[in-house]
């Protein structure tokens, strides 16, 4: 297998400039980034909170959609051949906040130190925390953010989380909410692990982000496909889930986002005994900062110009932590106009 | 030079669009790939898959459409008419007509990045390793290899009425 090759613009590193460029996040938007910046001549220092780079790509993103040979031969291919410095392990962060997978790094870096030791910065930190749904007993043992679930077990499998970390999914039955990508993979992976999947959702299969086709997999592999419901409460025995409450829902007038929006309809609860459940919903950005030190919006999104630069100059920001959750490729376009704007703000053209 | 291949594994595509992503970086806003999304929202790339006895290349009424050296099907701007008989007879539907270059253009196997000893972009960044440039040979063996993986991994994991519904489903766990 060979690596993702993200320096694909150019054979080798051409004739260095002497700028230097720091980036957050060593997923596909700061990989690719880099990728371009090397090809122009800048060098690249690379910080990521995690043991390795390869963000969710690695971490999160189930081995049978992406192998994990082919990012970590990419990130590689980076140091070794474009000189790529990674600071693994390092947090970036202005102000303080907790993030998933806080527990792997050792050092923390203040984003403004950063924006003075380097000619520019680019933030493509992601979206590495999971928002509360806000119901009753929505904090009881048993309920597991996607992130985590995912991330416990490819960290189990590639020797960062031990073993015994991952809960013993054979014959368990889990619940899922949400039919998000993020949803299907979790759905993926904890069937085979050997749990009884049930997925719920508040809208149709035909609504459904990640479409008709990949659910319809999971429903051959025996997950159940559970359409316009919308969790109520999460009961709970000696502090642990027990069961979900659900409402059926029908579909009302559109929303903002042209899907006709799910209406609860009263009085008609029922419950699902279940031992885990994952919701799968709003996924949140994570920025390297808290407070005001660059713009972000209601939704945590860093808040980006044309040329992808945020209310400090010299500072972008790219991918997830940009746009909210989104596809790889998204990240990948977007670490790539970035990188563009990056070079051309360096040489001084805009 | 040896005839080289660009092959689309659909089996081991993810729909991720990244193909897509890079083909419109490199070519400006006009990819030469593109994803198509059928209504129960599966993601398929497709693009020319430069064939080896290309119907484009027989009906082309000016000979405009020719093989290059590594076997890339690509077209004589100048001598394309824009009469479209290209897209009448290909399966894909790939030729595309641009009003601009007023030619047919489609993917190349980018062309100019093989001047410079570069191969396609959409090979080079695909997550999955979904598409494979190269000899026959190389893409054959490599395609053989991961499907053979498959079926011990299906018969130890799975029990026959599993394992028809996984294949069927096309994908494949490991």
């Amino acid at each position: 297998m060979r690596g993702i090759k993200f320096s694909f613009l150019c054979k080798e590193k051409p004739q260095r400039t002497g700028k230097r460029v720091a980036i957050v996040g060593a997923g596909p938007a700061g990989l690719t980034a880099a990728g371009y910046l090397v090809c122009k001549g800048h060098d690249v220092d690379i910080y990521d909170k995690m043991p390795e780079p390869g963000g969710l790509m690695l971490f999160v993103i189930p081995e049978f959609r992406i192998p994990v040979e082919r990012v970590r031969l990419g990130a590689k291919e980076l140091e070794e051949e474009f000189e790529v410095t990674y600071y693994p392990k390092t947090k970036v962060m202005e102000g303080e906040r907790e993030d998933e997978g806080d527990e792997f790094y050792e050092r923390v870096v203040k984003l403004s130190e950063l924006r003075e030791n380097y000619d520019a910065v680019l933030i493509a930190t992601g979206i590495w925390n999971v928002g509360r749904i806000g119901i009753p007993g929505d904090d009881l043992e048993g309920i597991l953010s996607p992130l985590e679930l995912l991330f416990w077990i490819k960290g189990a499998e590639l020797g960062y989380v031990p073993k015994e970390k991952v809960p013993d999914l054979r014959g368990k039955r889990v619940g899922i909410i949400g039919a998000g990508l993020t949803a299907v993979d979790a759905a993926f992976e904890c069937n085979r692990l050997g749990a009884e999947v049930e997925i719920f959702y508040r809208r149709t299969i035909r609504e459904a982000p990640a479409g008709a086709y990949e659910i319809n997999i999971l429903r051959n592999r025996g997950v159940k496909w559970f359409e316009l419901v919308t969790p109520k409460r999460v009961i709970g025995e000696n502090g642990r889930v027990k069961a979900i409450e659900l409402l059926r829902t029908r579909l009302g007038e559109p929303d903002e986002t042209g899907r006709r929006r799910p209406v609860p309809i009263e009085g008609s609860e029922f419950q699902v005994e279940l031992d885990y459940l994952v919701f799968a919903i709003g996924m949140v950005p994570t920025p390297p900062v808290n407070g005001s030190y660059i713009a972000t919006d209601r939704r945590g999104r860093i808040v980006v110009d044309s040329r992808h630069m945020t209310s400090v100059e010299g500072i972008f920001a790219a991918g997830d932590v940009a746009n909210g959750p989104t596809k790889v490729s998204r990240a990948i376009k977007d670490g790539l106009y970035a990188a563009v704007s990056i070079d051309r703000w360096l040489r001084g053209e805009s | 030079m040896e005839r080289k291949y660009l092959y689309l594994d659909y089996l081991t595509c993810i729909g991720c669009e990244t193909c897509e992503t890079v083909c419109d970086f490199i070519h400006d806003g006009s990819p030469h790939i593109r994803i198509y999304v059928t209504e129960n929202k599966q993601y398929l790339p497709i693009n020319c898959k430069h064939c080896d006895d290309a119907p484009c290349v027989r009906v082309c009424p000016t000979h405009a459409i020719y093989r290059d050296e590594d076997g890339a099907v690509r077209i004589h701007e100048d001598k394309c008419i824009g009469c479209l008989a290209c897209l009448q007879v290909c399966p894909y539907g790939v030729p595309f007509y641009s009003l601009k270059v007023r030619a047919i253009t489609k993917c190349d196997m980018c062309a100019d990045r093989r001047e410079e000893g570069l191969e396609p972009a959409c090979a080079l960044m695909c997550p999955a390793e979904a598409i494979q440039y190269g000899p026959l040979v190389m893409v054959l063996e490599l395609v053989n290899e991961r499907r053979a993986k498959n079926i011990p991994e299906h018969r130890r994991e799975l029990g026959e009425e599993e394992l028809r519904k996984s294949v069927s489903s096309g994908y494949v766990l490991l």
